[in-house]
């Protein structure tokens, strides 16, 4: 090897890439999509975290207001959405569960959309460059190595 | 010469590990700066031994004949 180099995501993408890499977020976490809620009511007993994607950006063009994709496991809930700055938020809620909880649920979701965003990103700006993929494996850390060769 | 390869880990936060195979000096460089530009900012870099070995390779077949008179 010659250089070594770690690299933060940085997610400006359309909302139907940030819908797509949220669906294989969710389903690698065994999350399931759920219908979108169109009336909010509000248990008692359910809290509720937000938590943005760091250094996300939702194109404005492509997200009419209103826009969230949902998704279910159990009793928790996770809906992704944007802020009126154009980030990215996470939204993760559910019953007995403390907001420590919540909020690590949260985190793990937003990586696991980063992650997939970034995956999906990578192999179609490298396989445009004529690129090949020579392998791909999902280590025993849920990390995704890749090989590609020119 | 040997085809650059790269091995992407894309850690399950999000962060990437990229490593550059089969390239030196300059051109390693420009591999690390193609991923760099299509991920997004650069936290991290480390240039190996393999970094500054020339470019080229030079092989000597040196042969000596002998001939006595």
């Amino acid at each position: 090897m010659s250089a070594v180099c770690v690299l933060t995501p940085v997610v400006v993408a359309s909302w139907p890439a940030i819908s797509a890499a949220v669906a294989a977020a969710a389903a690698s976490m065994g999350f399931a999509v759920a219908a979108p809620q169109l009336h909010k009511e509000r248990k008692p007993d359910r809290r509720q975290v937000e938590t943005l994607l760091a250094d996300s950006t939702v194109l404005a063009e492509s997200f009419r207001p209103g826009d969230r994709i949902r998704v279910q496991k159990g009793d928790v809930t996770v809906e992704v959405g944007q802020d009126a700055r154009g980030r990215c938020t996470v939204c993760v809620s559910g019953s007995g569960l403390s907001d420590r909880e919540l909020r690590q649920i949260g985190d793990e979701v937003a990586g696991r959309i980063v992650q997939q965003y970034t995956y999906h990103k990578l192999l179609t700006e490298l396989k445009a460059r004529q690129f090949q993929v020579t392998g791909e494996e999902v280590l025993a850390d849920r990390s995704i190595r890749v090989r590609v060769r020119l | 010469m040997t085809r650059p390869e790269f091995e992407i880990v894309i850690g399950a936060d999000g962060k990437v590990t990229v490593t550059v195979h089969g390239a030196r000096g300059k051109k390693c460089l420009e591999y690390a700066d193609l991923v760099r530009d299509i991920v997004g900012r650069e936290e991290q870099r480390r240039l190996t031994a393999d970094y500054y070995a020339p470019d080229g390779q030079v092989r000597i077949d040196a042969q000596v004949n002998q001939h006595r008179t």
